[in-house]
């Protein structure tokens, strides 16, 4: 089925608020998710793949601070979606880079973690760099970076694989992210050694994918329609006299 | 008296302070200004010398069939596509829970081909049950005005013209129950049409397929009118036909709009407060002030003329006229002192009702289209309400203080200040309010009401600076981050010249009805008639220029721009009632 930017958006907003997020952070994921769709990454894909590690988020989730100093932060993220709380990880960067000129903040131990280029999206038209990078464990293991220049709200990405030994029980399961106010993190991704560049895509590309998104819609399955629906559904009431007397004239 | 504050942009404008103009019972006596949606299309159309003609005209003897209008602006083509159908007369409702309309319609970017056109057959009937394609702007759906309708069609079939009383008392022919845009169904996101010169401010596109449906209706009854007597029937006088608008019903489902656009809001109000200031400080001169009698005037009769159900919507409106009486008396008495529009705002402030206050500010702004009409263009807005992290609570504090005063101080613990409860009912998913003591559903509360959160946000603020006198604002977010949004929306509205609604949502005495006009006045809407205290009946266009009138060359450039407050055409143009 085809649906609108705004439909999406707002059909994931009321599923967020259905499995329990707050408010903002309902806003915050169901704007990430659809910043993916709208740009071509498939984010209602990687959310439904593994609802569990959304749904059990609590209203009050944040990361849990493991270290932190005027320029860093490491967090534990709980095994949950980067839905749950990396709005305010990523947050908590924004404000150290703003303050010391450049920050890192580390994400352990996080789910979905593509889904927080929507947020980084929005961090960077704010008028920070940005790049952010984490390994997928699959064989062969893949590096991914992002990077979006200060002012831009599209990035560029790279994926690479690397070829060095990893230990075995190496979780890959972490998101590193930088900012930097003043300098230009990453112009162009090195590769080195036996990686190889697997795939990239520039910043035309996704500002493409956006408007076709806004002057075709988005194909979305139904089966994923549904789901979301369902739990969007938890957020109504059920209708009674009382409260259709504020659904109009009973003519 | 009002207190004025200077604007930083233009220290020489004096603007009503954000205390007075923001608070809801003022906002509910707004009446729409030359500023308004519908008044801003009439007049773009003129300016831009749109073309619109009716393409497609394929409706069987009782009406029902499809219509297609053509509108061609200086770079866009578009269309307006309407489905009429019979109804049966039991499934005919306003209600938004309804499933079957007289008609559909929707405003079509660009060319309409077969493939499309088979489409929308097969989904704009079904409106939200349907999936609209995303070349649609615009979708809606309206009923007939039963009594008015087929007494319009009898009058014209049998040669004559309709009465003036059904002129009078329904000044439209049909009524929208919901005007769809900005993505619903499927159709196109307010994104894309967004940069586009037609229809880039807010609720354009609906304005421009409501106006459309205005002149079908009229079509349709002179068709049918027609086709039941081709020898007797007549075409309606043209003065009934200006008259005529397109009505609309509507409930709670409008009034979440305002609390979830507050940055569009603010900046609807800014453009109406800056025309506002921008005509106290002309220098009033005597054509000025026959322009402003004769306003009252034309206000005056339209008041007399309303005919409405509500008895105290009634009631204010009669107020409102006699006090415009007053206000004729007391230009004509009154010295042509520079300072006499202030005067005049200061005395009826002093002496009448909030309506006429508004009303006398309506008409004010009506007297400067030179100095005001630009501000049409600064109604739009790039929403987005982002956190300041790196904000020190203190600041926050602060902004709290100031701009929230209203809200922090207030008590939100008693049956009274905490009696609503706002939700979104399983029924299409449509805002419903609840009382918080006696109906279920309270604890998936929508989350409109903002005074009682900002007052939350201050409590915990203030314990978090006890112990942090020089934490910033993302330490309060990651110890309470259920403030997330609450924050992220004081910082935000903090930095706009009106900020927020100044009510608290949830007390017993909060009249929804009150966001509900003071949005329909920025749409254009007149003929305010409440029923009960959820929902309302309007009208859009009514006095409004004819396509005709667009078409000829000889009409008074005026009739595109000076058309609100629509008085009923003389009795000599209508037969009367026997």
């Amino acid at each position: 089925m085809n649906v609108s930017l705004n439909e999406l958006q707002s059909v994931c907003r009321k599923a967020f608020l259905g499995m329990g997020f707050a408010v903002g952070h309902a806003d915050d994921a169901a704007a990430m998710v659809t910043w993916l769709q709208s740009h071509g990454l498939q984010g209602l894909s990687v959310l439904t793949k593994n609802m569990a590690c959304v749904t059990a988020a609590t209203s009050r989730q944040r990361p849990q601070i493991v270290f932190e100093d005027d320029g860093l932060a490491v967090v534990d993220g709980q095994n949950l979606s980067v839905l749950a709380s990396g709005n305010l990880a990523m947050e908590l960067a924004y404000t150290k880079a703003t303050k010391q000129g450049f920050a890192a903040v580390r994400m352990q131990q996080c789910r979905q973690r593509q889904l927080i280029v929507g947020y980084l999206a929005r961090l960077a038209g704010r008028g920070i760099n940005v790049t952010a990078c984490w390994r997928h464990s699959q064989s062969p293991l893949l590096e991914q970076v992002v990077n979006f220049r200060a002012g831009s709200t599209v990035p560029s990405i790279t994926a690479t694989t690397v070829s060095e030994p990893v230990p075995v029980d190496a979780t890959h399961d972490d998101l590193t992210v930088f900012m930097a106010k003043h300098l230009e993190l990453m112009p162009e991704t090195t590769v080195q050694g036996q990686q190889a560049v697997q795939y990239r895509r520039d910043e035309a590309e996704f500002t493409l994918a956006r408007k076709a998104a806004l002057q075709q819609g988005m194909t979305v399955s139904p089966d994923v329609w549904n789901q979301l629906k369902a739990f969007a559904a938890l957020t109504l009431v059920q209708a009674s006299e009382a409260s259709r007397t504020g659904a109009g004239p009973s003519d | 008296m009002t207190e004025l504050t200077h604007t930083f942009e233009e220290p020489s404008l004096s603007l009503r302070t954000p205390a007075t103009v923001m608070d809801l019972e003022r906002l509910g006596s707004f009446s729409p200004t030359r500023l308004s949606f519908a008044r801003r299309l009439t007049r773009m159309m003129f300016q831009q010398k749109w073309q619109v003609s009716c393409t497609q005209f394929e409706l069987d003897a009782l009406g029902h069939g499809e219509a297609v209008y053509r509108l061609q602006t200086p770079t866009h083509r578009y269309h307006v596509v309407i489905f009429s159908q019979y109804l049966e007369d039991d499934r005919r409702t306003d209600r938004v829970i309804a499933e079957a309309w007289d008609l559909t319609f929707c405003l079509v970017e660009g060319d309409v081909d077969p493939e499309l056109m088979s489409a929308m057959a097969a989904n704009v009937p079904l409106q939200e049950a349907g999936r609209q394609h995303p070349k649609l702007l615009v979708i809606s759906r309206a009923n007939k005005s039963m009594r008015n309708f087929e007494a319009f069609v009898s009058a014209l079939a049998s040669g004559q013209q309709p009465h003036i009383d059904y002129v009078r008392e329904a000044g439209y022919l049909y009524r929208t129950t919901a005007v769809y845009g900005n993505g619903k169904f499927g159709i196109a996101d307010y994104d894309r049409v967004k940069g586009s010169v037609d229809f880039e401010q807010p609720f354009s596109a609906q304005m421009a397929a409501v106006y459309i449906l205005r002149e079908f209706s009229v079509d349709q009854v002179e068709h049918i009118a027609r086709q039941r007597d081709p020898s007797r029937a007549m075409t309606l006088d043209t003065d009934t036909r200006r008259y005529l608008g397109i009505g609309n019903s509507t409930g709670l489902g409008m009034a979440p709009f305002l609390i979830n656009h507050p940055q569009l809001i603010s900046q609807w109000i800014l453009a109406r407060e800056r025309a506002l200031a921008t005509a106290y400080s002309q220098t009033p001169d005597e054509p000025g002030r026959q322009r402003l009698v004769q306003l009252c005037r034309r206000a005056m009769v339209y008041l007399g003329e309303s005919q409405i159900e509500d008895d105290a919507q009634a009631e204010r409106n009669l107020v409102a006229r006699d006090e415009l009486a007053q206000v004729i008396a007391w230009l004509e008495q009154v010295a042509l002192e520079p300072d006499l529009w202030r005067r005049l705002v200061e005395w009826s402030e002093t002496f009448q009702s909030l309506e006429t206050q508004e009303l006398i500010n309506t008409l004010l702004i009506e007297l400067y289209p030179q100095q005001v009409d630009a501000l049409n263009d600064a109604m739009s807005a790039e929403e987005n309400l982002d956190l300041v992290p790196d904000m020190p609570l203190v600041e926050l504090r602060q902004i709290l203080e100031t701009h929230f005063d209203w809200a922090i101080n207030a008590d939100y613990e008693s049956d009274e200040t905490r009696y609503w409860f706002w939700y979104q009912s399983a029924e299409k998913e449509e805002p419903r309010l609840g009382i918080r003591a006696e109906e279920q559903g309270a604890e998936k509360e929508l989350g409109l009401a903002i005074a009682p959160m900002a007052e939350q946000v201050y409590r915990h603020l203030n314990a978090l600076l006890q112990k942090q006198p020089a934490g910033l604002t993302i330490e309060l977010v990651m110890r309470h981050p259920e403030h997330m949004a609450a924050v992220r929306r004081i910082q935000t509205m903090a930095a706009t010249v009106y900020g927020e609604i100044r009510a608290n949502l949830w007390h017993r005495d909060m009249k929804p009805m009150h966001l509900l006009r003071a949005k329909l006045s920025f749409l254009g809407a007149h003929g305010f008639d409440p029923r009960g205290d959820r929902w309302v009946r309007v009208t859009f266009f009514q006095g409004a220029p004819l396509l005709s009138d667009f078409g000829d060359a000889s009409t008074d450039p005026r009739r595109f721009d000076d058309w609100s407050f629509p008085v009923a055409p003389a009795k000599a143009a209508v037969a009367s009632v026997a």
